[in-house]
């Protein structure tokens, strides 16, 4: 592909070009662990530079991979062969925040947590949180639907998205949507970029939806003796109505092995562990949190633990967002399941995954947001060990497959990307994916976006 | 020891989060993900470890293009000491292919104090031969730290016990004002101060630039020089110096060197001054002797009595315009947390604790005390656009507070920083702040 370069520092500026092979092994890979090379990274700080760089690139049919932090679980943002790397990290003006309509305007590069940053001195609130969000991009949260543990009350990302502004293939922008909370026009196009994982066009700026900073917060942890315990709690909190802001379940791995990284005190022989917050009014959460801890007590927990602080809340969270990253001290490689259920469903699934790896002779640790239904089974494998490999791959179609069967979703919020592609069909029929590949290639006639992910087959040679 | 072979698991701890991207001052100046811990250990594990990438100039920049600031390390749920293997690739690199690295020249010549003689001579010859801009060579005092003090200096007063005193580069060469400090504060709490003989470099220069051998020979020779001592502790006033003694010394050697033991007896009693001073609480002895001296930079050495002039007209002029409100002259300052922090459990604490005893000092703290500040111990020399880059932000953030004064416990910081602040705003250790407000016995 030689004059690549040259054509693309006709572009934009060539210190925004990469196309040495140790720059583009960064780029090889998101979060999974899958490495392919791409031809090319190039970092435009506008959209009309993504709009020029998208005409080149469906003019000469070259695959387009756009990027953000590039901490996606799905294998969304792993380049394919050929092709020519979008990193958006470098727009990051957050445009606007506007206090009267409760919307904010920002590009796709902006970190997740700076928004939350800038929003709440102003005392508003965006909600999703996911756990990568000291480095992850509102473009990714978008474009995967991200959530977090305040899925549980607060939703995730595609329920804040009012307006967006993509460049589509062939170099054009459109803009749909606005501060407007409310409307009713067209096809939701917003919504059709939200989940989209590149495949459609590049989210070059949103606006999004706010809340006001919840006055109070209160986190605690409950420790249970048995996993069916933990997740039947799980259900009755939900059933009674209190809904905690996070309801996150760790397993006695997770706990042993974040216990070595953020020792927080819990004992390392039970099986469970709830951890839990609230927010709103003081009065009320404190009254929420007397209902919660009578059921946590009506199934048996053995000991509650209520932070004494904000800083003892933080730690906790804190220990929670490095969960996934702790448990990768387990095993060489970590697969991380997140199919969804019905919150009915949960102690049903957990008890699926717990027989799913005895089968398997594989170890799962079960954990995630299931407050909401969203389990991440972390799957210890090796990438080395073939044989190793293919029964972890086995693992996470059979929790694909169960979460299906009981009515739920592959994915509940990191996307389909490459790794649950091949089981597209399983969840939406053969006539679902065909509408939703004919409405790619309306996007892409060409099939540069982002081909492969979502459908294995979409894009490249095969639209 | 420092072998690629033993980090291979290490790298393969990795679990590729990115969660790195968000501290590394060179990734967010750079913003490309070459430049960042993940594409670094990728990088390392392709050219050393699986051997499916050649190296070429890129790659040598790429990892001559760190900090060894450990931020990514802070920060990294996996824990991985992305440092370790940074220096580890360098030095292997520099076996394989044979890349200079800049400094080289220099460390041959520091790491040994006893081949440095003329001193004004050595400073510029390095000047000459890195074709550097002046001011990114530091000016030497003429009479080192070393050469001033006794082996051993008497406690004052009741006598709570007996340190030995590790005494780095930079307060040797630079900063005697520090050394001075630590001494002064030490022996009126009630210790003793033993200051062995023919100390050498801690060694973190060498490791960085890929020395390892050189790294070896001081770690065995300041090792056999302190293990032995009967002290109480091992103090430093230096955040590199304590780090490496702590932490890298023991990994410098094979694991099998006869200097382990000795290694380790001295790494077990590494403590960084002021988390010495809290840690024994020993500000108690001087309850009514830490005296206000009216927001004044006080008396020190000789060493740079001229700068220290300048401070006391600064101080004054402020002083003047304090005047005319109701409370007494006081010095602002702000605090700089050095990036090698992460080896003692309270350093980051310990100066701020101090600052309440100090009668006429007060502190108001930066936006981002944490932030690294760019000198990355020398790599500022061979790096200087970025360095300043790096600067740039942090000197907006010293600037805004309108402090007096910076204090930080890192001299490479110190000495960068004031490069930069220039005459505006001093950069001094913390201990110095409380040395000058000592009335001694
Ligand atoms: C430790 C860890 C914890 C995590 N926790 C959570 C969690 O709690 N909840 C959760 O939902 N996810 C979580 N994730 C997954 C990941 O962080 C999210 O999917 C996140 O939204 C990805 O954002 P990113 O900026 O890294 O995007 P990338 O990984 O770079 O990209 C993700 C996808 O979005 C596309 N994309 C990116 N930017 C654009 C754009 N501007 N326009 C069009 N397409 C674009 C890419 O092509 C790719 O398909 C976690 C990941 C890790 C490593
Ligand atoms: S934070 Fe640690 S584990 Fe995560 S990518 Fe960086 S070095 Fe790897
Ligand atoms: S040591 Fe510092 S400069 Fe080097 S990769 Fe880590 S954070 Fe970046």
């Amino acid at each position: 592909m030689s004059g690549l370069v040259r054509d693309l520092e006709g572009l934009l500026e060539a210190r925004r070009v990469f196309a040495q092979q140790e720059d583009l092994l960064a780029y090889t890979n998101d979060a999974t662990h899958r490495r392919v090379f791409p031809e090319a990274v190039v970092q435009p700080l506008t959209t009309s530079e993504v709009g020029k760089v998208l005409e080149y690139a469906n003019r000469k049919r070259i695959p387009v991979v756009p990027r953000g932090a590039g901490t996606g679980l799905s294998g969304g943002a792993t380049p394919v062969p050929g092709s020519l790397v979008l990193d958006m990290k470098r727009m990051r003006q957050i445009l606007e925040v506007d206090q009267r309509n409760l919307t904010a305007t920002l590009e796709c590069g902006v970190v997740t947590q700076e928004f939350h940053k800038a929003v709440e001195r102003l005392g508003l609130f965006y909600p999703p949180d996911p756990q990568s969000m000291s480095v992850c991009t509102i473009g990714g949260n978008v474009a995967t639907r991200a959530g977090g543990p305040r899925g549980v009350k607060y939703g995730t990302t595609k329920d804040y998205v009012l307006g967006i502004e993509a460049v589509l293939p062939d170099g054009e922008v459109i803009h749909y949507g606005g501060k407007s909370v409310k409307m009713s026009s067209g096809y939701d196009l917003a919504r059709l970029f939200t989940g989209s994982e590149g495949t459609l066009g590049v989210i070059t700026k949103v606006t999004m939806k706010l809340l006001t900073l919840p006055p109070y917060r209160q986190s605690m942890v409950a420790v249970f003796g048995e996993l069916d315990a933990a997740a039947e709690t799980v259900s009755a909190i939900i059933a009674a109505g209190a809904v905690p802001s996070g309801l996150e379940l760790l397993t006695k791995s997770s706990i042993e092995t974040l216990e070595a990284f953020i020792p927080l005190g819990l004992p390392k022989d039970a099986e469970a562990f709830l951890l839990i917050e609230l927010d709103g009014h003081e009065g009320k959460v404190h009254e929420d949190a007397g209902r919660i801890i009578a059921i946590c007590e009506a199934h048996g927990v053995r000991e509650t633990k209520i932070a004494q602080s904000a800083a003892e809340a933080e730690r906790m969270w804190f220990a929670r967002r490095a969960l996934f990253p702790a448990t990768a001290r387990l095993a060489p490689n970590v697969l991380i399941e997140d199919a969804t259920v019905n919150r009915t469903e949960v102690p049903t699934m957990v008890r699926e995954i717990k027989a799913i790896a005895e089968r398997l002779q594989i170890t799962i640790g079960v954990s995630g947001h299931v407050g909401d239904g969203n389990l991440h089974p972390g799957i210890l494998t090796d990438k080395s060990n073939p044989e190793l490999m293919q029964r972890a791959e086995a693992a996470m179609g059979e929790i694909a497959k169960k979460a299906l069967e009981l009515g739920g979703t592959l994915s509940g919020e990191h996307g389909i990307g490459t790794l649950k592609a091949p089981y597209l069909e399983w969840e939406f029929g053969r006539e679902g994916v065909q509408l939703m590949r004919r409405i790619k290639a309306a996007f892409d006639p060409n099939g540069i976006m982002n081909p492969g992910k979502i459908g294995a087959e979409w894009g490249g040679a095969n639209v | 020891m420092y072998k690629i072979a033993d980090f291979a698991k290490e790298i393969n701890r990795c679990i590729q989060c990115n969660f790195c991207l968000q501290n590394c001052p060179v990734y967010l100046e750079d913003a490309v993900e070459s430049s960042v811990a993940r594409g670094r250990l990728n990088l390392i594990q392709a050219l050393l470890v699986e051997k499916t990438l050649v190296a070429t100039e890129r790659a040598g920049e790429l990892l001559n293009r760190c900090l060894l600031c450990t931020n990514c390390v802070q920060g990294c749920p996996s824990g991985i000491p992305v440092d370790d293997i940074v220096i580890t690739a360098r030095a292997e690199l520099h076996k394989e292919y044979g890349f200079s690295l800049g400094m080289r020249f220099l460390l041959k010549q520091v790491v040994n104090r006893s081949t440095m003689t003329n001193l004004g001579g050595w400073a510029v010859s390095i000047a000459k031969r890195l074709n550097l801009a002046p001011d990114a060579i530091p000016h030497l005092v003429s009479k080192p730290f070393e050469q001033r003090y006794l082996t051993k200096i008497a406690a004052k007063g009741e006598v709570r016990g007996r340190v030995a005193y590790f005494i780095g580069c930079a307060t040797n060469y630079l900063y005697p004002e520090t050394g001075e400090a630590v001494v002064k504060v030490l022996t009126e709490c009630g210790y003793e101060v033993i200051i062995p003989e023919d100390q050498h470099c801690c060694g973190i220069p060498a490791l960085a630039h890929g020395e390892m051998e050189a790294a070896q020979d001081v770690v065995r020779w300041n090792a056999a020089r302190f293990a032995d001592l009967e002290v109480d502790a091992v103090i430093t006033d230096c955040t590199s110096c304590g780090y490496m003694l702590k932490v890298k010394a023991a990994k410098t050697l094979p694991t099998d060197d006869p200097y382990q033991g000795k290694v380790e007896a001295v790494a077990k009693k590494v403590v960084e001054i002021t988390e010495f001073i809290n840690r024994e609480g020993i500000l108690s002895n001087l309850r009514d002797r830490i005296g206000d001296i009216n927001g004044k930079m006080g008396e020190a050495g000789a060493a740079s009595a001229n700068v220290r002039s300048e401070i006391a007209t600064a101080a004054e002029a402020r002083q003047e315009l304090a005047a005319t409100g109701d409370s007494g002259a006081s010095l602002k300052v702000t605090y700089h947390v050095p990036c090698h922090r992460a080896w003692s459990p309270n350093l980051v604490q310990a100066p701020r604790q101090l600052v309440p005893n100090l009668p006429d000092v007060q502190l108001v703290e930066m936006k981002e005390p944490q932030k690294c500040c760019g000198a990355g111990g020398s790599f500022f020399v061979d790096h200087e656009s970025i360095a300043s880059s790096i600067r740039g932000h942090k000197l907006e953030d010293i600037l805004s507070t309108e402090a007096d004064a910076v204090m930080t416990q890192c001299p490479a910081c110190r000495y960068y920083l004031s490069q930069g602040l220039q005459e505006k705003v001093q950069v001094v250790h913390p201990v110095e702040l409380l040395a000058q407000r000592i009335t001694t016995r």
